[in-house]
C-alpha cells in the first residue's frame, strides 16, 4: 500500500519514516522515493544494533546510553502503566562526580540568599515541618527522542524512553520559601544539587526559576516518588519537581536553595538548554535561530508504544493499540490516530486522568484490513487547543513535537 | 552524701536522655511513613563498571588523555556521523564552556580522532552539519 502517499505527508514525515523503517517493503519505498539506500536506523541505543541493556542499582535493566557520568534509558514496555516503576525510572546526570553516598544524619537542604532566615533542613525537617503535597507528573529530559531528530544533531542519543511518570510526594517549595523569609528585591531562586564536575574548571550544575514560579505553590521538594524514597539515581534524598516543565529544571539531590536579586548567571541557564525562540522551537540547519530562550514548558507530543517497530501483525485479528500522550500542564483532550499516513484521523479512547501534569495513556482497537504494509500515526491536542507539529528541527534536539508513526507489516 | 547526690543525677541524666532517643526515633520513624529506605541513617550505592571500548583510531592516546577525564568513552560511542566542523565546534564547546584544559595542539588531534571513528561517512550520520 503506502507508496503512494500525498506528498505533503511524505515531506512531514520524511524524517521519522526514514529513521524508523522497519520492513523490507519500507526499504523499498525509501530507496524508491528518496533516493537512499537503508543507511539508517536512528534513535536511542539502536545505533549500534540492539539496544545495550545494564542493571544499575535500584534498577532494572535499563538501556545504557553512557556510565560516567551514567545515561539510562527506559524501555518502551515500561509504558504501559499509568505511573513508571522507580526501578525502570530513566536516569540522567551531567557531570560525573554523582552522589553514590548520602548520611541522613549530615544531610542539609540549605536555603539561603536574599532572605531574614537562612534555614538548613534535614530530611527529617521537611517531613516534619511542612505540610505534605503530593502530584501525579510527567518528568521528561528535554533531549527526550534526540536520536530521532534528523539531520542528526550531538549529544545524548536518546529514543523515546527519557521520560517517566511518577506520583511525587513532598512539601511546596513556597512553604520552604516563605519559612526562610524572601527578602524584597528578590528575583529569582537558584537551585544546586550534589553533583560535582570532574575538573574545578568546569561549570557546577546550577538551575534558576523566576521567583513567581518559584512560589506558585506547586513546584515541590519531593522525597517520594511512587510511595517510596527516591532511588540513588533519580535524585535521592530529595529533588526538585517543577510540574510541566522539562526535567532540566528537577534538580537532583537538591541541596541548596538561593534566593537571588540578580537572574542566575550560569552556563547551565545562559548558554546550554536553550531553545529557538518560537513556539515550536525550530530552526533551520543553514539559518540558525539568532534568538534563544531557556527551555521551559514541556511541548504536546504523543507516541505508540505498542505496536513496536518491526512487529507483525495477523489481518482479520483485532489489535490493541497503545501508547501516550504528554504536554506541559494543560492536559490531553484528544489523540487520534490515523492508519493510511496522515490521510484520515479517529480518535483513540483516552486512559485514566491522572491530573493535568500527568502523561496520559491512550488505546485503541485496530483491525488490519488487509495485508500490507501500514504507515500508523499518532497526533494528541491539549485542553487549550495546541497539537503537534509536521515538522519540527532545532540544533540540540530538543522540545520534540513531531508527529510521531510507526510502520507496521500486517501478515 | 555529695558523692551519692552526684550518682543519682547522673542517672537520672542517662535515664532521660534514652527515653529521649527513643522517642524520637520512633517519632522519626513514624513521620516516615511508608518510605523505609530512608529510615536508613545512610544509602549508599555502587556504580557497576561499564566504560566500554575506546573506539580504535588515530590519536586515541590524545583523546584517552584530554576527554576521558570528565566522561567516558561512551560519550563519543554512542554517537551517529557528523562532520568535521560539527567535531570542531563539541571539542570548542568542552573547552570554552566545560572548562577542559586541553591544548590547541590537542584539540586538532582529538577531532582528527572523532572524524576517523564518528565522521560523516558513518552510517546514520547527519546529512546537513548542524552548527
Amino acid at each position: 500500500m503506502d507508496t503512494i502517499l500525498a506528498k505533503d505527508v511524505m515531506a512531514s514525515t520524511r524524517r521519522a519514516f526514514l529513521s524508523r523503517l522497519v520492513s523490507v517493503g519500507g526499504i523499498a519505498v525509501a530507496s524508491a522515493v528518496f533516493g537512499r539506500g537503508f543507511d539508517l536506523p536512528v534513535g536511542g541505543a539502536l545505533d549500534a544494533g540492539a539496544p545495550q541493556l545494564a542493571r544499575y542499582p535500584e534498577k532494572k535493566d535499563l538501556i545504557l546510553l553512557t556510565d560516567r557520568p551514567p545515561q539510562l534509558e527506559t524501555p518502551l514496555e515500561y509504558f504501559r502503566t499509568d505511573l513508571t516503576p522507580n526501578d525502570a525510572f530513566f536516569v540522567r546526570w551531567h557531570l560525573s562526580g554523582i552522589p553514590t553516598t548520602i548520611d541522613l544524619k549530615t544531610f542539609r537542604l540549605e536555603v539561603s540568599g536574599h532572605v531574614a532566615k537562612p534555614l538548613s533542613l534535614s530530611l527529617s525537617d521537611l517531613q516534619a515541618k511542612f505540610e505534605p503535597v503530593s502530584i501525579v507528573a510527567l518528568n521528561q529530559c528535554s533531549g527526550n527522542f534526540r536520536g530521532w531528530f534528523d539531520p542528526r544533531v550531538p549529544g545524548g542519543q536518546w529514543g523515546a524512553g527519557a521520560m517517566g511518570n511518577a506520583r511525587w510526594k513532598g512539601v511546596r517549595l513556597k512553604d520552604v520559601l516563605d519559612a526562610a523569609a524572601v527578602q524584597p528585591g528578590a528575583v529569582q531562586v537558584g537551585f544546586r544539587g550534589l553533583d560535582e564536575p570532574a575538573l574545578k574548571s568546569t561549570p557546577p550544575f546550577q538551575k534558576s526559576l523566576e521567583l513567581d514560579h518559584a512560589r506558585d505553590g506547586e513546584v515541590m521538594i519531593a522525597y517520594e516518588m511512587n510511595g517510596e524514597p527516591l532511588p540513588m539515581l533519580n535524585g535521592f534524598p530529595v529533588r526538585l519537581v517543577v510540574p510541566g516543565w522539562y526535567a532540566t529544571y528537577w534538580v537532583k539531590s537538591l541541596s541548596a536553595i538561593t534566593v537571588l536579586d540578580q537572574p542566575l548567571k550560569t552556563f547551565w541557564m545562559d548558554k546550554a538548554y536553550r531553545i529557538p525562540d518560537n513556539p515550536q522551537a525550530n530552526e533551520e540547519p543553514e539559518h540558525l535561530s539568532s534568538v534563544t530562550v531557556p527551555i521551559n514548558v514541556m511541548a504536546v507530543h504523543s507516541i505508540f508504544v505498542r505496536p513496536a517497530p518491526q512487529q507483525q501483525l495477523r489481518t482479520g485479528q483485532s489489535y490493541q493499540l497503545e501508547g501516550v500522550a504528554t504536554d506541559g500542564g494543560s492536559g490531553i483532550r484528544r489523540v487520534e490516530l490515523s492508519q493510511d499516513g496522515g490521510k484520515s484521523w479517529n480518535d483513540a479512547t483516552l486512559g485514566n486522568d491522572l491530573g493535568k501534569y500527568s502523561w496520559r495513556r491512550w488505546t485503541a482497537e485496530w483491525k488490519p484490513p488487509a495485508k500490507g504494509t501500514y504507515r500508523l500515526m499518532v497526533r494528541a491536542t491539549t485542553n487549550s487547543g495546541e497539537t503537534q507539529a509536521v515538522s519540527q528541527w532545532n540544533r540540540s534536539g530538543y522540545q520534540r513535537d513531531v508527529i510521531e508513526h510507526v510502520d507496521v507489516v500486517v501478515v | 552524701m555529695y558523692r551519692w547526690k552526684a550518682a543519682v543525677v547522673v542517672a537520672a541524666i542517662l535515664v532521660a536522655a534514652c527515653l529521649a532517643l527513643r522517642a524520637q526515633q520512633s517519632s522519626s520513624a513514624a513521620s516516615q511513613g511508608p518510605a523505609k529506605g530512608s529510615m536508613e541513617q545512610t544509602h549508599s550505592i555502587q556504580l557497576p563498571d561499564n566504560a566500554g571500548e575506546i573506539l580504535p583510531g588515530p590519536h586515541m592516546d590524545t583523546y584517552s588523555k584530554d576527554c576521558l577525564i570528565c566522561h567516558s568513552a561512551r560519550y563519543v560511542s554512542m554517537q551517529p556521523g557528523f562532520s568535521k566542523e560539527v567535531w570542531q565546534s563539541e571539542v570548542k564547546k568542552m573547552v570554552n564552556a566545560y572548562g577542559a584544559a586541553i591544548p590547541e595542539s590537542d584539540q586538532v588531534l582529538i577531532v582528527e580522532y572523532l572524524v576517523a571513528v564518528r565522521g560523516p561517512q558513518r552510517a546514520g550520520s547527519a546529512a546537513t552539519p548542524a552548527k
